[in-house]
Parts: C-alpha cells; structure tokens; sequence
C-alpha cells in the first residue's frame, strides 16, 4: 500500500519537479515565467517527434532543446524587448498549444498524437528521469546557493543596477536563466512524452505547466522548495488515487468530488500553516532592465 | 476565422467541380453538410465516426489534400464492419464538412452550411446543442441531425423542434457486454475509470457493473474517476492503481485519459501481469494490439448514414431517436486477442447481446436502477 503510493508517486512527479525547478532559476533572475505550459508542450512534441528517427535518450535532449528555443523567445521578448512577461508567457502558452496541433496535421496528419516510438528504460522500475527527478533539485540547489553564477543570479533578480554596478551583463545573466528554465521545462514534457506514454498525445501537457508554476510559488521561489512542493502534490493525487480504490466502502460515505478536491484541500492547509513574511518574491520580479534607472 | 473558412470551402468547391467535369459523373442529388467539433478530423473516435458514415458509407469519397477523391468499391467495402455489409448502400450526394477550431465557431459554421445549401446539416456531438438549436430555430427549411444530445430548453428538459432529429446511443448496453465479457475473463477483480463524473460516464459505469456482476457476481468493481478528460498521466496514475490492486480487466470511458489507461495495462502487461483493458467509442487496440481486449464502440457512422439515407427516400422524420443494441449503434468490438475458454465466453455475451436486443433484459443506466438490478440466470 505504502510502496504503491510511493511508486505512483515517482511515476507522476518528475514533468512537474523538473519544470517547477526550472521556473525558479528564471523568477530569481528577475523574469516572470508563466509560459512554462507551452515550453513542457514543446519538450514533450519534440522528443517524441525526435524519438521517432533516433535514440529515445537523443530525442529527450531534443525536447530539453525545443523547451530552451521556446525559451529564448521568451527572453527576447521580455529583456530584449521589455515586453509585458506575464503577457508573453501566456502568448508563448497559446501559440504552442495550438502550434502542436498544426504540426501534428501537418508531419504525423493525426491530431490525435505522433506515432509509438520506444519509451525510455526502466532502472528499478522507474525511468531514468525519476531518478535525476531527485537529484537535479539538490544540484540546482547548490548551484544556486553556494556558486558565484548563483550569486549573480539571485542578485539580479532583486537589484539588477547593483549587480550591473559590479560588471556583471544583466541582461545576458537573465537571458541563460530563463534558457535554462526553459530547457528544464523541456525535460518536464519529455517526461510526459517518453517516460509516461511513449508517444506524443495531442492534449499534453494539460495543465501540468501551471503546476509547476504554483509549486515554485507553493516552494517560495528556492529550487528545493519547488521540487518538494511538485512531490507534495502529486503525493496528495497518489493518496486520492489510492484511497478511492482501497476503501471502495469509502466512496459510498464520501462523494467522489470531495476525494478530487483532496490535493487542493491538503495544499491550502499547508499554506495557512506556513510562516507568514518568509514567502517573498525576488524584488525585480517582472520589471525589465534598464540600465539608465537607479 | 469565419472569412478564412468560407475562403477554404470556396476553393474545395473549385476543385470538387473540375474533377467533375473530367469524370463526367451525373450532378449529386444531394448536398449533406457536416460541423465538426473541436475534436475535428482525425480523432480517431467520435468526429472520424461521423465523418466516415458521411464520406465513405454514403458518399463513397475519399477526402486527400483538401478534396474528395471517388473511392474504389472494394476500399469502400473494407471500411464497413462485416454486419453492416449488405445494409448500408451509397447514396449519392456531395459531402460539405466545415471543422470548428473553438466553441465560438459552431454557430457561424452551421449556418455557413446552411447557406450553401444543404439538404441536412449533421451537428457532431453534444457540444453542438445549442448552436444547432439556435440555427435550426433562424432556418426553418433547413433540416438537422444532432448527435449525442437531445434538443434542450433553458431548463435541461428535452424539447423537439420540427426540423432536427437527434441521435443519442444506450452506452449502458454495449458497457454491459463489456462488463460480461470482463466478468468472464477475470477472476476477483476488474476495474472502470471514467473521466468526470457526469451521468452519460455513470451510464458506462452503470451498464459496465450490472454486466460484470451477471457474469462473475463474485468479482469485486473498482470504480475511480479521474475528473478530466484531457490528461494522460491522471488516467495512467488511476490505472496503474487499479492493477497493483489486483484488477484483472480495466474498462475506461475516460476520452484521452484512457491511452492513459492503456499505456498502464500495456506496461503491466509487459511486467509480466496478466490484465487487459477494454477501450472506448472506436476500437482502440491499434494503441497495444496485445493489452486491448474489445473497445465498447458508438456507431456514430450508422447514425449519419442511416439520416443521409432517409433523406434520400424523402423518408427523414425529425424527433428523438435511440440507437442501442437493437439498433446497432452500440457494440463491442471484435476480440482478437486470445485467452482461456475465449470460445465460451464470447458464445455467452453473445447470448446475453441476444438477451438485451429481444428485451428480455433490461440494462440499468444510472445508479439506482442498478441497485434494482436482478442479473439474468445463466
């Protein structure tokens, strides 16, 4: 029972950590990122349509690469152009859901999905990505908290003109987090795409992208926080899973909808739990660059 | 949106009437309009069913890069299921079908059709329930076929209108056979995932267990709602659930959900587990031709090709109508996998298919009739 709710939770978390982890190195930098949906959608279409001519593990870092070319749009349009970022994240979210499906008529003539490709392994019952699912967070951590790149980072998301005061280029420090971001967005919808199904279906990634986004917020913006946060709620998905098939009894007391709100319901306790005034978003949140202010 | 589409039909005109001219066919009688939705062509369930009733049974048309090509007879013949063979004939007409691309778009693309001329307009799916009951009510000469829904008024009650029939299917008998055939091939468990939980998946769900608990009333149901219709990972979570639960068969009715839900069974199955799932709408087991027992099919092709067919003898009558087993709108799927005393067990859904088209039993739609439901002696 417990292993199988640990099981179910491995399977689903990874697309959501990964892109929960991602969209944290993008905000500390400064540049909201809500486009996280489309990027997963370019992860997911690009390594299964990858996958299809080579090696699945090949056709992963094509979808890591889709994301970060999703990605790069976004941080021109947002650093380069000083764009409105929620505004562009929702665009760039739009113009893939519907980009996917011109595509998917387009190359595979099946709005339905891309053909089977060969999913990725199995190590100790689980894809290779659960694993790295539990270690990237750790390293981004680190990377983030004990590097000078880190530094930087965290420093131009809240005080830009300082940290350009001190020589470092803001805008291209910005510009490689959120291609990162992007990129580890990527991989998320890789997840979906070659580890969870072994093709591409046309309705991916269905949400999963605003998960993540709520997991970063949830995690308060620090890469441990958000991956904790992504395994939280698909541990509250597992137990609702769980529970409605174990007590079958359960059901006739409780209605279904009440076990469907569950995650939700454990979420909000969690919050109003946490400490007030530590949840702070990085200073330059949102605000473009420029370097003539203050 | 609506410009770029009358732009598109224009020009599939064109084309339609140079082709003409070079066959030298005789002028189709007949113009039958067809609106898809969202789904649109290439859905491989409901919309592709419509539009093969349309396209091939009746209008024995091909539809390649934008225009219709005639279809060869023997192509046409191996796209209709054997029973249907010698019933369903070719009418002659000429197919107009505008897809919808978002909610918005149902409305002016019926109209749009209506506009053209049409002799019948096909609404495909019950999404189209408004849009075909505003079109229809502005166009009073023009004639409607709705599938998947009544005609509703403000308040949800059925009303008719003297120009639209409407289709609905009796899903709880074909999800009947399917729970019949579950309860054969399992043991102790078998497993449903729907998607929302809304009462046309509860009809599933009702007709599924009173079907299990005829055959096998020793197996124990595990029902789990997924609460979506769109996500592949809920509906491959709920599944691999199921099966570390000891389901033996698992029937979804749960739209895209369910490759979820195959995708889950074809692992287990590849772990080692003997379990199978059942799929839904059309026959899915080109998604894992070794995990998918039977899918619970909806005839939506007979619907549209048996209206565009009374059109044709000047018979189409408006009205509600309901296509179950009897009818032939409901069915399962041919069983092509093999397991243990296969041959009895399909002899037996077929006696209780029997059962059901001579009403000798009565399948429960809803939760409270299937709490009244007495499974028939074997």
């Amino acid at each position: 029972m417990l292993l199988a709710l640990l099981s179910s939770v491995l399977d689903a978390a990874p697309a959501v950590v990964f892109a929960a982890v991602g969209a944290t190195l993008s905000e500390r930098a400064g540049v909201v990122n809500v486009g996280v949906e489309g990027m997963m959608r370019a992860g997911a279409f690009g390594a299964a349509a990858a996958a299809l001519v080579m090696p699945t593990p090949l056709g992963v870092l094509v979808g890591v690469a889709a994301g970060a070319l999703v990605a790069a749009l976004h941080a021109w349009l947002c650093i380069q152009g000083r764009s409105d970022q929620v505004v562009s994240g929702m665009a760039i979210n739009l113009v893939m859901l519907a980009f996917g499906q011109f595509l998917l008529e387009a190359a595979f003539s099946s709005p339905a999905g891309t053909p089977a490709i060969t999913q990725l392994p199995k190590w100790f019952g689980h894809s290779p990505l659960t694993w790295l699912a539990i270690v990237l967070p750790f390293v981004v951590h680190l990377a983030v908290t004990r590097t000078p790149w880190g530094l930087r980072l965290r420093a131009v998301g809240e005080k830009p003109q300082a940290v350009a005061a001190m020589g470092v280029r803001v805008t291209r420090l910005r510009f490689g987090a959120v291609v990162l971001s992007g990129a580890f967005a990527g991989l998320g919808g890789a997840q979906l795409s070659t580890a969870v199904l072994d093709h591409f279906e046309s309705h991916m990634p269905s949400g999963l992208g605003f998960m993540a986004v709520a997991a970063m917020v949830f995690g308060r913006w620090t890469p441990l926080g958000a991956a904790g946060a992504a395994l939280f709620f698909a541990f509250g998905d597992a137990l609702r899973i769980s529970l409605a098939s174990s007590a079958p009894g359960l059901l006739e007391v409780v209605p279904q909808g009440v076990l469907l709100a569950l995650p939700y319901a454990l979420t909000l306790l969690v919050l109003s739990l946490q400490r007030r005034g530590a949840a702070r978003a990085p200073a330059a949140l949102g605000q473009p660059y420029d370097p003539e202010l203050r | 949106m609506r410009r770029a589409l009358l732009l598109m039909l224009l020009v599939a005109g064109g084309c339609k009437k140079s082709s003409d001219a070079k066959d030298a066919a005789p002028k189709p009688a007949l113009t039958v309009g067809l609106v898809t939705d969202i789904g649109g062509r290439g859905d491989q369930s409901f919309n592709d069913s419509a539009l093969r009733g349309l396209e091939v049974w009746a209008a024995s048309a091909s539809f390649k890069g934008g225009r219709y090509e005639a279809m060869a007879p023997a192509t046409r013949e191996a796209m209709i299921p054997a029973a249907l063979k010698a019933r369903v004939t070719p009418v002659s007409l000429k197919p107009l079908v505008v897809q919808s691309k978002v909610q918005e778009d149902y409305q002016p693309n019926l109209q749009l059709v209506v506009d053209q001329g049409a002799d019948l307009i096909v609404g495909v799916g019950f999404a189209l329930e408004n849009a075909v009951e505003a079109v229809a009510k502005q166009n009073a000469g023009a004639k409607f076929l709705l599938i998947d829904s009544p005609i509703l008024d403000a308040k949800g009650a059925p009303q008719t209108l003297p120009n639209v029939r409407t289709v609905v299917f009796r899903e709880q008998e074909g999800s009947f056979l399917a729970g019949a055939l579950a309860g054969l091939v399992a043991k102790q468990k078998v497993g449903f995932v729907g998607g929302m939980e809304i009462p046309l998946i509860k009809k599933f769900e009702a007709g599924f267990r009173a079907g299990v608990k005829t055959t096998n009333p020793g197996a124990q149901v595990l029902v789990q709602y997924t609460g979506t219709f769109d996500n592949v990972q809920h509906g491959k979570q709920v599944a691999t659930d199921l099966v570390a639960k000891g389901c033996e068969v698992v029937f979804h009715a749960a739209g895209s959900d369910g490759t979820g839900v195959i995708q889950a069974v074809k692992e287990a199955r590849a772990a080692g587990k003997p379990v199978f799932a059942i799929g839904v709408d059309s026959d899915q087991s080109h998604l894992a031709p070794e995990a998918v027992l039977t899918s619970m099919v909806k005839r939506v092709d007979l619907a549209v090709w048996q209206a565009i067919k009374d059109l044709e003898g000047k018979a189409f009558s408006a009205g509600d109508s309901v296509m179950g087993l009897k009818e032939g709108g409901v069915t399962l799927a041919e069983v092509t996998l093999d397991f243990p005393g296969k041959a009895e067990a399909l002899a037996k859904v077929k006696a209780l298919e029997t059962a059901i088209i001579s009403g000798a039993v009565v399948v429960p739609s809803n939760e409270k009739d299937l709490e009244g439901f007495v499974a028939p002696a074997n």
